[in-house]
């Protein structure tokens, strides 16, 4: 029974900390958070259907072309709703971006079906559970954990690595200075924004044969994306990782051990109390006040 | 002129207009009429709390559901009559509104952001769950309140509870905007720690932001309650909080005339896209986006170019990067 509940805890949390990645790179190339975060998830795993299940593709030019199509959606993010407001107060940031998410939520509902519509994707492996001793193991399981894994090691390798990578944490570690240095930050905010929403694209992609997809699954995986960020300091990539892990793990055993209809409101109560108790999460550094 | 054009003066004649609708209307334009005002009272109270006290708060929909379940469940259950059940919920909202000061106080911008929609989810989450006490995803029928001596039936009694409500709500925000309570309001919205130098008192006044906006909610959930004689969970979703949002976004931050217009003119288009949710979903994100982006003070600022007399005390200064708690979030 523990062993199950963790490793799904571990499936969805790993999941969790793809969404919670986005969060995290928006926020720290340029402060704000992107609500419409989960709304690009769930297009991305709209897109994947589209050309998966669809359109015949094979699942990882479907993944591909989901993840691409995730980048560019993103940067449309950055055009519509960011960009025209990049000196604007956090009011107005927060509220265009949960504008954009409202649209994205009804193109996605008029174009994929209606409100009780749930779109079963299927899976990439063999549906038959594995049993490891007291282990009971869905393959697909493996899987999102084994993507999770790759994509998060791309995304280190691309920040480490990578031109833009460079840049981009120039970007976060002081936007005047990068200026003065000739790296265009408003290009930064915009791949931000892409990379952001091509890695909620690949998160889709791998959990959407877990679950469901329907057209509301955005925004409460974007609170629980956004929880396990700020759980992580929302500035820190590792903390995004450890903090949607904590969040899936909590989740599966509120539901296993308390009732199962714990786990799907598990997260927000631990995030509450977590922000009551130390606001700057649990890795972030000690909150500095600007005047 | 400008005395004759001003705000004070179409508001009566709202006020006016509104009192007499349904003796010439049909039953259908009366209920439109009547969710007008619930949405107006949202509207003021959440204005006081994002757009006067700076405050972004996601749990406006959720204490509008507590004001409904409040007042519907300790009618069903315990058989209170609706006149000490309604008072009874709107003051529940009110108190959870004052508890949400606490960590109020510790959070600003995206944090206090998020651990209000968790509270939201939350608060969802209680209403279709708890099954025993909230009747689960289904809702619950609430008898509907009598208006016993006076010769009223219960939807047009409804009615001009709502319009005495509404009336006597916005001129209470009216006279609290422009009292010293008005002004913390504000200082705190365009710097907290500048505020606390001038001596406001943080947990005070936000205490009383969000205890004005709890309130406001609850009375309108209270009203919502005996209006549709029904509650049930969908009508305090995120569908819900966006629409009162696009409410005193497009009407203007930091307006209460705004919070009039803006209600106003969302529940006609609400009204009009009644059958299709996703259309409702795509416009209202639209014409947040819209005007955040394109008239960030909402229509008030246009009709304050047109009409004289239009001014309003505190309006939110425009163009200064960073100023509301964008400050602390942003690198």
């Amino acid at each position: 029974m523990l062993g199950y509940l963790v490793l799904s805890g571990i499936t969805t949390g790993a999941l969790y900390a793809l969404v919670a990645l986005g969060v995290v790179i928006v926020f720290k190339a340029t402060g704000t958070v992107n609500f419409a975060h989960g709304d690009l998830f769930m297009i991305g795993g709209f897109l994947a259907f589209t050309f998966h299940v669809l359109m015949g593709l094979p699942y990882l030019v479907a993944l591909a072309l989901a993840v691409a199509a995730g980048f560019g959606i993103g940067i449309l993010t950055d055009r519509i709703a960011f960009r025209p407001l990049m000196r604007a107060n956090l009011v107005s940031l927060v509220l265009a971006t949960v504008g954009f998410s409202f649209i994205l939520k009804g193109i996605a509902r008029s174009v994929w079906g209606g409100k009780a519509d749930l779109f079963a994707f299927p899976p990439l492996i063999s549906p038959d559970p594995i049993f490891l001793g007291p282990l009971i193991i869905i393959p697909q399981q493996l899987v999102a954990i084994g993507g999770a894994a790759l994509v998060m090691g791309a995304f280190a390798a691309f920040f480490r690595l990578t031109r833009i990578g460079k840049m981009m944490q120039a970007t976060a570690d002081n936007p005047k200075a990068a200026t003065l240095v000739g790296i265009r930050t408003d290009r930064v905010y915009m791949y931000a924004f892409g990379v952001g929403a091509a890695v909620a694209a690949s998160a889709a992609v791998l959990m959407a044969p877990l679950t469901l997809l329907y057209p509301d699954i955005g925004f409460v995986l974007f609170i629980k994306g956004f929880a396990a960020a700020v759980l992580g300091g929302l500035s820190s990539l590792p903390g995004a990782v450890v903090g949607g892990l904590v969040v899936g793990v909590v989740e599966a055993l509120a539901g296993g051990y308390i009732n199962s209809s714990f786990l799907e409101v598990s997260a927000f109560v631990v995030i509450m109390v977590v922000l009551v108790l130390r606001p700057t999460g649990l890795f972030g550094a000690t909150a500095v006040r600007r005047v | 002129m400008s005395r004759l054009l001003g705000r004070r003066t179409l508001l009566a004649l709202g006020v006016a207009a509104l009192a007499a609708v349904p003796t010439f209307a049909n039953p259908y334009v009366v209920f439109v009429g009547n969710q007008l005002m619930l949405y107006v009272i949202l509207a003021v109270g959440l204005n006081i709390l994002v757009g006067y006290a700076g405050q972004l708060a996601f749990a406006n929909a959720a204490m509008f559901g507590i004001g409904a379940y409040g007042t519907g469940l300790l009618q069903v259950h315990f058989g209170v009559p609706y006149y000490a059940a309604a008072p009874a919920g709107a003051l529940l909202a009110m108190l959870i509104g004052l508890a949400m000061a606490w960590p109020a106080l510790r959070l600003s911008g995206l944090y206090l952001a998020l651990a209000t929609l968790a509270f939201a989810q939350f608060t969802l989450w209680v209403f279709l769950h708890w099954e025993s006490v909230t009747f689960g995803a289904g809702g619950f029928k609430v008898p509907p309140p009598s208006f016993a001596p006076l010769p009223l039936p219960s939807n047009l009694g409804i009615y001009y509870l709502s319009l005495l409500a509404m009336a006597a709500l916005v001129a209470i925000a009216w006279n609290v905007v422009r009292s010293r309570i008005g002004r913390a309001f504000v200082a705190i919205r365009d710097g907290e720690v500048a505020a606390q130098a001038l001596g406001i008192d943080l947990f005070r006044y936000k205490a009383i932001a969000f205890g004005m906006s709890g309130l406001y909610a609850g009375i309108a959930g209270a009203l919502h309650s005996a209006l549709l004689n029904y509650v049930s969970p969908e009508g305090f979703d995120l569908f819900q909080m966006v629409l009162h949002k696009a409410m005193i976004v497009v009407g203007g931050l930091g307006s209460l005339a705004g919070s009039v217009v803006g209600a106003t003119t969302l529940t006609l288009i609400l009204e009009a896209l009644r059958e299709f949710k996703s259309t409702q979903e795509i416009a209202f994100g639209a014409l947040l986006l819209v005007f955040v982006i394109f008239m960030p003070d909402g229509i008030v600022a246009a009709l304050k170019q047109r009409l004289q007399g239009w001014e309003e005390p505190l309006r939110r200064v425009r163009g200064r990067p960073g100023a509301a708690a964008g400050a602390e979030a942003r690198p």
